[in-house]
Formats: structure tokens, C-alpha cells, sequence
């Protein structure tokens, strides 16, 4: 959606276990819900 | 994109989600779905010493889900959105980073995460940080007025995100970052489960 949106240079960080050990962990396992960081530019 | 092509209503969802902040906001340490304050941001690799030199008006009700810092750092002067800034957390870290000539502009929809983020940017005695009241969707802020837009775990939770990427490249100047962090899945959720909005905050 980033490239879409028009966003260039586009990097995606590793997984993150975000839920991990939380009451969301079991729905977060069901569909391999992870945290990640993003970052892209918008271009000149 | 019109509402009705929407997985689900915006408004519905986003008082759902002020609903769940909300409690965050009021009452930080009873048990959510998702973790939160020093131990979360602990594990999502924050620098200890720039949260521990936080009070605990600014950590505690933090629910980020990943680092919006770590694939970049802010630099001194920069000018920076965040989107969806809760309590103020990820905002304080920014202001941290860019240095009193920077500046830094959190927005949320939330009244009580405002007012906990503004009563601790006066505590902390912090000019250049402002809190907005304010949608992703519609960002109090003018065109091309950001080098970067930082958010944590709020875009998932926007039922136009075509929209809210618009919006984010409106307020960036040209080759201005939009560094965040949010959830993805790794497996195809079904329709109706995409259609269930009670799913989208718990």
C-alpha cells in the first residue's frame, strides 16, 4: 500500500512479537499477527 | 473510495477505538489484549535511558507495537508528526531526538490521552512539542510542513488507509520520512472476519 500511496525507498524492519505473552497472543498466533517498523519517503 | 467500499464504518471504528484508549488513557494498568508502558517498550527496544528519564504519566499508557525509531533516527531540527501520539510516548522520544530546534506535533482523537499528553509536555517543560486534536484522516497540519511522520500501531486501526497515506504524504514536504510501526499478518484473514469490527480493536 506504501508503493501505492506513491512512497519510495520503502524498508520493513523484522518481526516483532508484539503480542507475545499478552491476552491477544492467541488471535495474534491464528493469522501470524506480528509488529514491524516501516519507513519510506515521499519523493522530490 | 466511498464508505460504503470500507471494510467497515469509520466512525463506528473509530469510537470503538477512542472507547479503547480511552480506558489505556484512565486506567493504564488493568489488563488489554496488548501490553503496555516500561515493560512494553522494554521489549520493543526503546533506549532505557530515554524512557527511564520519562515520568510515568508519559510511559505508562503507551500501547505501541513496534519502534518507529528503529530503522531510522530522527534528526536535530526536524520537523515531526505523530500520528495517533496516545499519551505521548513516541512524541517525547521525537522531541528528544530533534533537540528544541526541532519541532514536534502529536495528533489523537482521544480527549483523555490529550490531556495526559499535555499536562506532561508542561510538567517536562517542552515548548517545542504540541498536542492536536485531530484524524489520521485529517491531519491538523499544513501541507509540507513535516520532514517526518512517525506513528505506532494506529493506521491498522484506520478503516481508510488509502486515506491516511494520502494525508501523510499532504503534510511531507518533498523527501520528507514516514517512519512507523504497526502490526501485519502473515496469513489471509477471511471476509467476514475482515468485516468484524470488533476484531479490528480486540
Amino acid at each position: 500500500m506504501l508503493d501505492e500511496s506513491g512512497f519510495v525507498d520503502i524498508q520493513i524492519g523484522p518481526p516483532v512479537d508484539t503480542f507475545g505473552g499478552a491476552t491477544g497472543q492467541e488471535k495474534a498466533r491464528a493469522f501470524d499477527v506480528y509488529g514491524y517498523a516501516f519507513s519510506a519517503r515521499k519523493p522530490e | 473510495m466511498t464508505t460504503d467500499d470500507l471494510l467497515v464504518d469509520p466512525e463506528t471504528l473509530r469510537e470503538q477505538v477512542r472507547d479503547k484508549y480511552r480506558e489505556v488513557a484512565i486506567d493504564p494498568h488493568a489488563r488489554f489484549h496488548f501490553h503496555t508502558g516500561r515493560p512494553l517498550a522494554a521489549k520493543l527496544g526503546y533506549e532505557n535511558a530515554v524512557v527511564a528519564a520519562l515520568p510515568d504519566r508519559a510511559v505508562e499508557s503507551f500501547a505501541g507495537v513496534g519502534n518507529p525509531f528503529s530503522l531510522r533516527r530522527l534528526q536535530p531540527g526536524e520537523r515531526v508528526v505523530d500520528i495517533g501520539s496516545g499519551a505521548g510516548f513516541d512524541s517525547f522520544v521525537a522531541a528528544a531526538q530533534v533537540g528544541r530546534e526541532g519541532r514536534v506535533i502529536g495528533v489523537d482523537m482521544t480527549p483523555e490521552m490529550l490531556a495526559k499528553s499535555r499536562a506532561t509536555a508542561v510538567q517536562l517543560d517542552l515548548h517545542h512539542v504540541a498536542f492536536r486534536d485531530g484524524l489520521a484522516e485529517a491531519l491538523p497540519v499544513v501541507d509540507g510542513w513535516a520532514d517526518a511522520v512517525i506513528s505506532n500501531g494506529v493506521i491498522n486501526l484506520c478503516a481508510d488507509k488509502q486515506a491516511v497515506f494520502a494525508e501523510i504524504r499532504r503534510v511531507l514536504r518533498p523527501g520528507g520520512v514516514l517512519q512507523y510501526a504497526d502490526i501485519a499478518n502473515g496469513r489471509i484473514v477471511p471476509p467476514e472476519a475482515l468485516r468484524d469490527i470488533d476484531l479490528w480493536t480486540g
